[in-house]
């Protein structure tokens, strides 16, 4: 991974590829790398659509090696939803193929001067660049049958649906997995805009030919790869419960603890919870011949994915995950699991992010759209967003405009993109991440539950008011770091309870690079990733005033807890004081 | 008091399972309540103190416990119980974790000082790898349910578990379930029990 390949699509001639040393970025992977590229090299206030804003694909440290977890992907850019930095993080064959083929970043940069459409082929023996548009308004799969009659089964696709395609504030850049279905997507933010804008539709990667990268300590490597996967498999959660049932799992505990945002974020429990739990879909998964434990990449030994097939046996969709049952589930009022299912295909085939959809079916439900709980409306909602339609062009920008289109008050956003499935209101300490993130508002921006192994900024007292706030800083910090390496977040359970699980991740990294990485090191390289992303939102036009949760969190109460969210605004101002 | 009428299913072991579902809607038992959460599990539910460990999240009338010795069972508590979960909020809803701060407003405290009444309704929800872990006990032991709730699981039941179901029986008698469900009124109460043939035997 020494170099990184830049695509020019302001070309004369049409866009080209040249692959340069990675210099100054030597070192850096996934969010780091993406982060890093943006803020250097894209200035804060360009328009997101626009010449000077970039588009960053970098796979994580250890993507390519041996060392299980390690197929993340890093999608970076100036999001066009929020207008801030942007790291959307996927799984999917990419990041392994891409690390292999020795790539640390491909860099999409430029203005397009014309219309026409590209496919980029990448493989062992160069760079191929072709207009093609045959692929206009193709959906992802389609594209991605059309990829594989054209480069056989051996490759990976990197795409954008209709949606990328009409640069819509939803839309995703999706990713082929194990089986070749774009399954996968970096959903957020609207980092599948910033590829359309380039007018690039497919990257299609083959490492045919290429082996896997080698550790600096072959043996080191593979003893610590073996600890960590044993710590792994030996832990409740990463070892069983998400195994089993997947993120999902997460739905009858939000709900029974009053948590679940429900009916557009009006309420914390939902009556047709059990219907669409992760434990009924994995009955489901397992009575209709699907898989419940399946991997988004290969070299995951988690798998908290899974298929899900229709009535008649027949794949429809991978296993939705919780966010995704969540936002197009409880948030709407809808408890059938096929058509939630069906949504989370449509969502993959158009190519637009779950979450950012399922909160924007609800804003325009609350607009009076739609009834709560109308599946088959929020089902043609989608479908408006594929064909462009008009009013699909609103509800595919996002909750925030559809909000601002039909005169909506109640709408959960921050920074313009849509909170996921956690009440800021039940789980205040969430809310302080929602609110302060670089991200917008984003469940996974403070995941990493790495922080009191880290002990970043000294041992927190959790039941001070202000522990919080500290808290929030250090699980920011240890997700930082971690979305940098590659490794799937879900490790971050078995890290926190089992330090040696830790330290194995830790010799892994030594291991691979010969460096003598230590916990300190971790963090400060997720302090760096985040003083990055802060200081690039501040020369963007961000304030204090922009890390706060929208004004009705404070004002509404949510049952059945009747909670308000009391986190100060002077306390959340210091999340970012280390 | 009127004797509740009661249904027992007899199944292969296997078939136990496609009852865990009812776990997390929720099952009402009967038992011994004005005890703390860990003596209800421990008496009540006869869970051992592995499965205890296992209990990773607790909500007691919808909050999160974080002392099951303090935290008290009462007539109409509602108990729900989960093995350790993903993410932060996984975390956050640990008993005693190190997230719990997170979701202060949402934390069990126990107000009561004493309580007279000594036995009542609990309803029960058990939830993800706990359901194989304690519903079989649960099962056996008997759990009350609405009418209307046990005959549209019923009707979601598959063809195997029919095959596999070696006997039921209604107050002690062997009972046709197609006549049962016709005798059946939306808002009785059943009791349900279910063991293994294995067990029985
Ligand atoms: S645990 Fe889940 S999200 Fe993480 S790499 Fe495996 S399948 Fe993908």
């Amino acid at each position: 991974m020494d170099k990184i390949l830049r695509i020019d699509v302001g070309a004369k001639g049409g866009p080209k590829a040249t692959a340069v040393p990675v210099g100054d970025y030597a070192g850096l992977g996934g969010r780091a790398m993406t982060s890093a590229i943006i803020s250097k090299e894209v200035p804060p206030l360009c328009h997101p659509l626009g010449a000077d804003n970039k588009l960053v694909i970098a796979p994580g440290l250890l993507s390519g090696t041996a060392s299980a977890m390690s197929g993340r992907i890093s999608v970076g850019c100036k999001s066009p939803l929020t207008g801030g930095i942007k790291e959307a993080n996927s799984g999917g064959q990419a990041s392994q193929v891409l690390a292999r083929l020795g790539y640390s970043a491909i860099v999409l940069e430029g203005k397009p001067k014309s219309d026409d459409l590209y496919k980029v082929f990448v493989n062992k023996d160069g760079v191929r660049i072709s207009a093609d548009n045959s692929l206009r308004m193709l959906t992802n799969y389609d594209l991605v049958a059309k990829m594989k009659a054209e480069y056989g089964e051996k490759m990976c696709c990197i795409s954008i649906g209709p949606a990328g395609e009409m640069k819509m504030g939803a839309a995703t850049v999706a990713f082929t997995d194990m089986e070749l279905r774009p399954t996968r997507h970096a959903g957020r933010g609207g980092v599948g805009a910033v590829m359309g804008a380039k007018n690039i539709k497919v990257i299609v990667l083959d490492d045919t030919g290429m082996a896997m990268r080698p550790p600096k300590d072959p043996e080191k490597f593979k003893d610590a790869n073996k600890r960590f996967v044993d710590g792994l498999k030996k832990h409740p959660v990463t070892g069983q419960g998400l195994p089993a049932y997947g993120t999902n799992v997460l739905t009858n505990i939000l709900n029974e603890v009053g948590g679940y945002p429900t009916y557009n974020f009006k309420q914390g429990r939902f009556d047709g919870a059990a219907a669409i739990s992760g434990e009924t879909l994995a009955e489901t998964e397992k009575k209709r011949g699907a898989n419940p434990t399946h991997g988004c990449h290969r070299g995951c030994v988690i798998q908290c994915s899974g298929t899900y097939n229709d009535k008649d046996g027949h794949f429809l969709t991978k296993q939705p995950e919780y966010e995704t049952v969540w936002a197009h589930g409880g948030n709407c009022g809808i408890s059938d699991m096929d058509k939630i299912a069906m949504m989370d295909f449509l969502d993959d085939n158009y190519g637009i992010d779950t979450i950012e959809m399922g909160a924007t079916i609800a804003v325009a439900m609350e607009a009076g759209l739609a009834k709560f709980g109308d599946a088959d409306a929020a089902i043609s909602f989608i479908h408006e967003v594929g064909k462009g339609t008009d009013l699909g062009r609103i509800l595919g920008n996002g909750a925030a405009l559809t909000g601002k289109a039909f005169g909506v008050e109640r709408v959960p956003v921050v920074k313009g993109q849509a909170m996921p499935a956690y009440d800021p209101r039940a789980v205040q300490g969430i809310g302080v991440t929602y609110a302060t993130s670089p991200m917008g508002a984003d469940h996974t921006a403070g995941y990493a539950v790495t922080a009191n192994v880290l002990k970043v900024g000294g041992d927190v007292n959790a039941l001070k008011p202000e522990g919080q706030v500290e808290l929030s800083r250090n699980l920011q910090i240890a997700t930082a770091a971690i979305d940098s390496t590659g490794m799937c977040l879900f490790i971050a359970f078995a890290v926190l309870d089992q330090p040696d699980t830790f330290q194995a991740l830790l010799d892994l990294l030594n291991a691979f690079y010969g460096l003598n990485l230590t916990g300190d090191g971790v963090t400060d390289l997720g302090k760096m990733v985040l003083k990055m992303e802060r200081d690039f939102n501040k020369a963007a036009g961000f304030t204090p005033q922009h890390d706060r949760l929208p004004s009705y969190f404070k004002t509404e109460k949510f049952a059945p807890h009747n909670v308000t969210f009391e986190v100060k605004d002077e306390d959340l101002d210091k999340v970012f004081n280390w | 008091m009127l004797a509740i009428p009661h249904l027992d299913f007899i199944v292969a072991k296997p078939l136990l399972s496609e009852f865990f579902l009812l776990l997390q809607q929720g099952v009402l038992i009967r038992c011994r309540v004005s005890c703390s959460v860990a003596a209800f599990l421990r008496e009540e539910l006869r869970a051992g103190e592995d499965t205890i460990a296992k209990i990773q999240s607790i909500f007691l009338d919808g909050k999160a416990v974080d002392d099951i010795e303090t935290a008290l069972i009462k007539d109409g508590s509602v108990l729900a119980l989960s093995a350790a979960m993903p993410g932060l909020v996984g975390a956050t809803l640990r008993r005693g974790g190190a997230y719990s701060s997170f979701r202060n407003a949402i934390t069990y405290h126990e107000k009561a000082e004493t309580c007279s009444v000594k036995e009542g309704y609990v309803r029960i929800k058990i939830f993800n790898l706990l359901m194989a872990e304690m519903g079989p006990c649960l099962l056996q032991r008997g759990v009350s349910l609405k009418a209307e709730d046990l005959l549209s699981f019923m009707a979601g039941l598959s063809q195997d578990f029919w095959k596999g179901c070696r006997r039921t029986e209604f107050d002690n008698k062997p009972v046709d379930l197609r006549i049962l469900q016709n005798s059946l009124t939306a808002g009785d109460e059943i009791l349900l029990s279910v063991s293994s043939a294995q067990a029985e035997a």
